[in-house]
């Protein structure tokens, strides 16, 4: 508790002191971390980032109670350094350098308030172990947003791939294809049957073929929901033709007991276009020469 | 006459589409199937649609309801066509669906 009294007390006189003329010492820093070879920066901005730093580190000083951490002074602080950490990894920089920066910012100001005020730090414990437990704060706001970041970076990658997986494309008007390449396990093949039911619904498709061409292998619990799929493309109204069936996949259905009585199968993708566009009532033929 | 709990519309000759509201109660199916069935009769339509386009979801009560409606109307040749069902709808519906069901089913009103 005295501790804590004698370390506010010395904060607040440091920062009675104008500490606006340390923002140039400040730059130093950012313009070695940021201007140097990888450019994350111009100098214009870097002087902006320091000036922004030196009103809110003074906000916080100069707050009733520095220690706490639920201010809002320390709150902006806390938004400041998440927002550095995104602009520098949106802009292919690493959290690393975010955190040396961090880091070498503490000691840069630590040194320019004890220029600045003649008070010697070293031989004040309490002042060196408030920064650095405002700076490891800080540094935990730079990680969670590195974090999030990622998740969000993740995330991305994750939908472009489910998009991919799932190439649905309206090779005609109200036909749907959609080719099923690879392993067709349980949780693709709902992703695959939410997607496709969707596009039903967005675009009117009358038929839907489906093509296994590309599925080499399935078991009992995909067959099954392969043909939920199919039952479930019936009840929107479509008509669900599937293609390709590979020897060892019929066979494979065969003995799982799969009913494909209501399903309408044609050995190639071409043979279940034509079947397509024969329930349509849609004829394509050769031009007369 | 209104039937409460849903609006039934001629839309063409002999056609007739049904769309149900939130206020529709099923637990009183024969008194609203009976009406449905005898005002299409009347009119002498031969084709219902039944539109699900409000519908995120059909349980399996909601599927008892339809069937029977589907079997009352296949009872006085009437066709029953159930339209605009919903992905969600759909999804659900063919996880516990088990045969045909005893409805038509198309994406919208036919041409």
């Amino acid at each position: 508790m005295a501790q804590k009294k004698e370390a506010s007390e010395k904060l607040t006189a440091l920062f009675g002191l104008k500490i606006g003329n340390i923002s140039g010492q400040l730059e130093e820093t950012g313009r070695e971390f940021f201007c140097a070879d990888n450019r994350l920066m111009d100098e214009d901005e870097v002087a902006d980032l320091s000036s922004e730093f030196v009103q809110l580190i003074s906000g916080l000083l100069g707050s009733k109670d520095p220690h706490k951490r639920t201010t809002p002074q320390f709150h902006a602080l806390e938004i400041f350094f998440s927002g550095l950490a995104q602009r520098m990894l949106m802009r292919g920089g690493n959290v690393e350098d975010v955190v040396r920066y961090s880091q070498r910012l503490q000691y840069s100001l630590i040194s320019a308030l004890e220029r600045d005020s003649g008070i010697a730090f070293t031989q004040s414990r309490s002042v060196l172990l408030y920064f650095a437990q405002l700076f490891d704060e800080l540094i935990m706001a730079i990680f969670r947003t590195y974090l999030s970041e990622r998740e969000n970076t993740l995330r991305a990658q994750e939908e472009e791939l489910r998009a991919t997986s799932t190439p649905i494309t309206q090779i005609w008007d109200g036909v749907l294809t959609l080719p099923i390449i690879g392993t067709l396990d349980s949780s693709r093949t709902m992703l695959v049957m939410e997607a496709l039911l969707s596009r039903i619904a967005k675009d009117h498709a009358r038929a839907v073929v489906m093509d296994l061409t590309g599925v080499k292998n399935i078991d009992s619990q995909v067959s099954h929901h392969l043909i939920q799929m199919v039952r479930a493309v019936q009840l929107m109204g479509s008509d669900a033709i599937i293609t390709g069936i590979h020897p060892e996949i019929a066979r494979a259905l065969v003995s799982l007991n799969i009913d494909l009585s209501g399903v309408t199968t044609r050995a190639s993708l071409s043979d279940g276009l034509k079947e397509a566009f024969l329930r349509l009532g849609i004829q394509v033929s050769h031009k007369a020469s | 006459m209104a039937i409460p709990g849903v609006h039934l519309t001629r839309i063409g000759k002999g056609n007739f589409l049904l769309e149900p509201l939130r206020s529709m109660n099923i637990r009183d199916q024969g008194t609203l199937m009976q009406d449905i069935v005898a005002q299409v009769q009347n009119a002498k339509g031969v084709l219902l649609y039944y539109d699900l386009h409000d519908l995120p979801v059909i349980d399996p009560v909601y599927y008892d309801w339809l069937d029977k409606l589907a079997r009352t109307c296949q009872a006085v040749n009437i066709r029953m066509i159930c339209i605009n069902m919903q992905p969600t709808a759909a999804f659900t519906l063919s996880k516990h669906l088990a045969g045909k069901p005893a409805f038509e089913i198309a994406l919208g009103v036919m041409d």
